[in-house]
């Protein structure tokens, strides 16, 4: 099982570019998922990978064969790349049976009848639909065409797995499930998969590495634990869970313990991070929903604390959502004590919260939902 | 495959299953078979389509006719065409007259699909139903039967001079020309105007009711305004067709020599005794500068529209409003225009076919007759023509289908540098005349290397190649949107699974298409069948199709046999419509 290996890649549409100089190497058997959100150049990244479109600039290589190379003009269609890939729609052949549909590629690379028939069955088997050869696509249910692709993407044992959004189309619950389950294929065959998402929640769950884009351009790739939890860039820590973001100008510095008078409400906070900002530098500090607590109660020593009323609580399931009034902003807190209402403290840990340089600007639409009448 | 029950994770470079050899493809010098296939539908397309173009430019610059040797350059047929032939007051003709038709077919079609679509009218179907009668029969045949009902010696037209002392219209005038062709051309209006409207959103009219709007400030203020896109082209789309029609023009022009283009064409290139080709192909070039122009104002007013938009998600059903006392108006107006414009026409010439003498002024069951069929199918060279007919549309359809099939593949469904190329040369033919297309095969036969063209001309095979060329645009129209509704995603499944472009068309997608290649051959079927006006050029004692038979038995006074071929022609249509609807339904339930 080869690594691949994608070097500079670029996309340009006219004067529209939709990728960015993008770089990344994915392990041998790893599970490498691509996430973001819509347009953001996912799917051009994974096309570009399995021959569906061509870059035009950058190269690609798997296993030291080149795919494709803009600069030496090199293009190895997608047929002779001998990649599996699963569809965002599956695209099961809809006139063909199950068994038609995994035999095709068979077929097509000359493997005798009989050897066919336990190839298929086999992976038919390893997604358990073994019983359902003979149907055609419209008689199985969503989750069912979905592990049939599936199916059909390794019954030919490709090099690298490729899966476009695969499990989009299900319904929530199943979704969850299916997640579960595709993980445990994935480690069984230890089959190299690209995996491109939207989903959050799946690329944390499924993922050895992920590697966030945004406007064509990678901004980040790590394992999910450090994308969640030091994110590089406020669009990062925004797409990838749920982000506070509070504005505000350093005042004071003690080694990497930095404070940070608020635009908000003109109170200091302190923060931990070892970016190289300066006294009257303007920053963002940004603290998950779930470091925040609220509570009327004392907070511990060293913690931050902010005064604040409450707007609104809504029980969420497990726990309940606050949204606070922090000056003129609105603080998004996830909390386990409930039924607080009126004036209430905000209580982070230094260490909770992330530094950005910069103001970050969010989108109009955002910004006037988040800011409040002082 | 034991390694599926204990799956250990295994090392890298190990593989749990066997690989298999990726497909290879042959290239030699780097081009693939898709390749080579996709330059061939390109260079036949380039050829089929230039032929006739090439050599009319090329015969309007020489001195001689193409088929004799010598001749050099001259300029003479475009100042001949102005000065000696009278083209000015032709082209003022045909400007009046397609002028009249546009404005006369948009004021027929226009409030015509405002009402069917959207206000509540008893019979509606029914209607949009009616609409597609131009589909089975041709403008030829509508010419003969308006004539036979309402021309100077017509059933109506006595009638009404019996009863009025007087007949108030003269169908052999330009505003005569003009009503037929825009009562034949109406329905095609109506078709965008109606489409349109059924597929604008209903919540607009919604949200316009609820502020308070009654029925007709929705329909002044909402619904009209909305529709200005299709009347835009369907007004273009009339004008153009109006341009370069022959029939009506023909039969009511020639008694009262008013020549529009085409008609000009057919009197000094097939009546005159000898031809002056130099001026005839001046003429066809202007045409031709004419009709592409329109087809470049289409186009860029057709910029960011799509052209071939299919229906996808759920269709919002428009809520209709109601109309009041007015609807009983709206739909005497549509019947009367329905059973009128085409309905009596062809009563009539149903009749005609079936009697002697066909007058008001003496009954026409005293003279019921089956002689003028008995003369056609007495006649070897009537009952060839109506097996060429039958020959050129059936052959015919299933090259041109087949031919849009593959060139909707290369335009729409595959990687192709000049992919563009070949959807413009598919659609071209659209705006040539067709008798500029005949008598440009015409001269190509005899520019044609090899001597292929004395091998062709004459021939029903130049019948099928040039009626083959003027049903392309259609079958590729119909084609299109039918292949576009099939998810790209199954190709790219396929060429991923390891299959290059030509596999995944013969193994995925051939089955898929097979229904959108039905529906072209049936279109293809019916538009060959009644195509005739690139024959005139093209026909001999041999290839005579039913149009030119037709036409040739008409100024032979025999106005009988002319009314049993049509209504032989409009008989084969309706059965062969209907049993391709039942074996495609029978398909479909299957």
């Amino acid at each position: 099982m080869p690594e691949v290996t994608v070097k500079n890649l670029a996309k340009t549409f006219g004067d529209n570019s939709v990728l960015r100089d993008v770089t990344f190497t994915i392990k041998d058997g790893e599970f490498f998922t691509l996430l973001g959100a819509s347009g953001c150049g996912k799917s051009t990244t994974l096309n570009c990978i399995a021959g569906l479109e061509q870059p035009t600039e950058g190269s690609i290589a798997v296993g030291g064969r080149p795919f494709v190379d803009a600069g030496a003009s090199v293009f190895l269609p997608p047929e002779e790349r001998n990649l599996g890939m699963v569809f965002q729609s599956y695209a099961l052949w809809p006139h063909m049976t199950i068994a038609q549909n995994l035999a095709l590629p068979l077929n097509i690379r000359k493997v005798p009848k009989d050897k066919q028939k336990t190839l298929i069955h086999d992976a038919l088997d390893k997604v358990g639909l073994a019983d359902l050869s003979a149907r055609y696509p419209h008689q199985l249910s969503g989750g069912q065409q979905q592990r049939v692709a599936l199916a059909r993407a390794l019954v030919y044992s490709p090099t690298v797995l490729l899966l476009d959004e695969p499990l989009s189309n299900l319904d929530a619950k199943l979704r969850e499930q299916a997640r579960a389950w595709l993980k445990r294929l994935q480690e069984e065959l230890g089959i190299t998969t690209v995996y491109v998402t939207h989903d959050q929640d799946e690329a944390l769950a499924l993922s050895d590495r992920i590697a966030v884009m945004e406007g064509g351009n990678m901004i980040q790739i790590g394992t999910p634990h450090e994308i969640y939890e030091r994110p590089a860039a406020p669009a990062v820590a925004a797409f990838v869970g749920r982000c506070n973001f509070l504005t505000g100008k350093v005042v004071a510095q003690d080694g990497n313990r930095h404070s940070v008078r608020l635009d908000a409400s003109g109170d200091v906070v302190r923060v931990d991070s070892e970016r190289p900002v300066v006294i009257d530098d303007s920053v963002t500090v940004a603290v998950r929903p779930e470091r925040l607590e609220v509570t009327t109660a004392e907070a511990a020593a060293g913690a931050n604390r902010l005064t604040t009323q409450v707007i609104t609580s809504s029980y969420v399931g497990s726990r309940y959502e606050y949204d606070v009034r922090l000056g003129d902003q609105v603080v998004q807190v996830l909390s386990a004590n409930g039924g607080l209402s009126g004036e209430v403290a905000l209580v982070f840990d230094p260490s909770h919260a992330l530094l950005y340089a910069d103001k970050v600007e969010l989108p109009e639409d955002q910004r006037d939902l988040l800011t409040v009448a002082k | 495959m034991s390694t599926l029950t204990q799956p250990p994770r295994t090392p890298a470079g190990e593989s749990p299953a066997e690989t298999f050899k990726p497909p290879r493809y042959r290239r030699p010098f780097g081009i693939g078979r898709d390749t080579v296939v996709q330059y061939a539908v390109l260079a036949f397309l380039a050829v089929l389509v230039l032929a006739p173009i090439v050599p009319t430019l090329y015969q309007s610059i020489r001195n001689r006719p193409l088929y004799e040797a010598g001749g050099a350059f001259t300029l003479s047929g475009y100042t001949d065409l102005f000065t000696e032939a009278g083209f000015g007051e032709v082209a003022l003709n045909t400007l009046l007259f397609a002028s009249l038709t546009t404005i006369l077919s948009l004021a027929i079609a226009i409030p015509m699909a405002i009402v069917v679509v959207r206000t509540k009218l008893p019979g509606g179907r029914l209607v949009a139903l009616a609409m597609q009668w131009p589909f089975f029969i041709s403008s030829l045949i509508l010419g003969f039967g308006w004539i036979i009902m309402y021309g100077p010696a017509g059933f109506v037209s006595v009638k009404v001079q019996q009863v009025f002392g007087g007949v108030p219209w003269n169908l052999y005038s330009i505003p005569g020309m003009a009503l037929t062709e825009a009562v034949a051309l109406a329905p095609i209006a109506y078709v965008f105007c109606a489409n349109a409207l059924r597929q604008s959103d209903a919540s607009l009219e919604s949200a316009a009711q609820v502020c308070g709007a009654g029925p007709f400030r929705i329909l002044a203020q909402v619904i009209v305004p909305l529709l200005r896109p299709p009347i835009v082209y369907s007004a273009i789309l009339v004008f153009s067709v109006s341009i370069e029609t022959l029939s009506v023009p023909l039969l009511y022009g020639q008694p009262v020599n008013i020549d529009v283009f085409s008609t000009f064409l057919y009197h000094n290139g097939l009546q005159s005794v000898d031809p002056d080709y130099t001026m005839l192909g001046a003429a066809s070039t202007v045409i031709l500068v004419v009709t592409l122009s329109l087809v470049a104002v289409q186009a860029k007013l057709l910029k960011d529209a799509a052209r071939f938009v299919s229906v996808r998600g759920k269709v919002t059903r428009p809520r209709k409003l109601d109309l009041g006392w007015l609807k009983w108006v709206s739909i005497a107006c549509i019947w009367f225009y329905v059973i009128v414009g085409a309905l009596v026409p062809i009563a009539g010439l149903v009749m005609r076919s079936f009697t002697l003498v066909f007058t008001p002024l003496q009954s026409p069951f005293r003279t019921v007759t089956t002689k003028n069929y008995e003369i056609v199918f007495d006649s070897d060279n009537y009952v060839q023509s109506l097996w060429n007919s039958l020959i050129v549309a059936g052959v015919g359809s299933v090259v041109v289908s087949a031919l849009a099939v593959f060139a909707v593949m290369v335009a729409r469904r595959s990687t192709f540098r000049f992919g563009r190329a070949v959807e413009y040369l598919a659609l071209i033919p659209q705006s040539l005349p067709g008798i500029i297309i005949g008598i440009g095969f015409f001269w190509a036969f005899a520019l044609a290397p090899f001597g292929m063209g004395s091998v062709l001309q004459g021939t029903i095979y130049a019948v099928i190649i040039a009626f083959g060329m003027r049903a392309l645009p259609s079958a590729f129209g119909s084609v299109a949107p039918a292949i576009m509704q099939i998810g790209g995603e199954l190709d790219n499944a396929a060429r991923v699974s390891g299959a290059d472009w030509l596999m995944t068309f013969f193994r995925v997608l051939r089955a898929l298409i097979t229904p959108a290649f039905a529906g072209a051959l049936v279109l293809t079927f019916v538009i060959m069948l009644k195509e005739y006006s690139p024959a005139v050029f093209l026909s001999s004692a041999d290839n005579n199709i039913l149009g030119t038979t037709m036409l040739s038995l008409w100024t032979q006074g025999r106005a009988g046999s002319v009314a049993a071929l049509a209504t032989l022609q409009i008989a084969i249509t309706a059965v062969f419509v209907a049993l391709a609807g039942l074996l495609m339904k029978g398909k479909h339930h299957a």
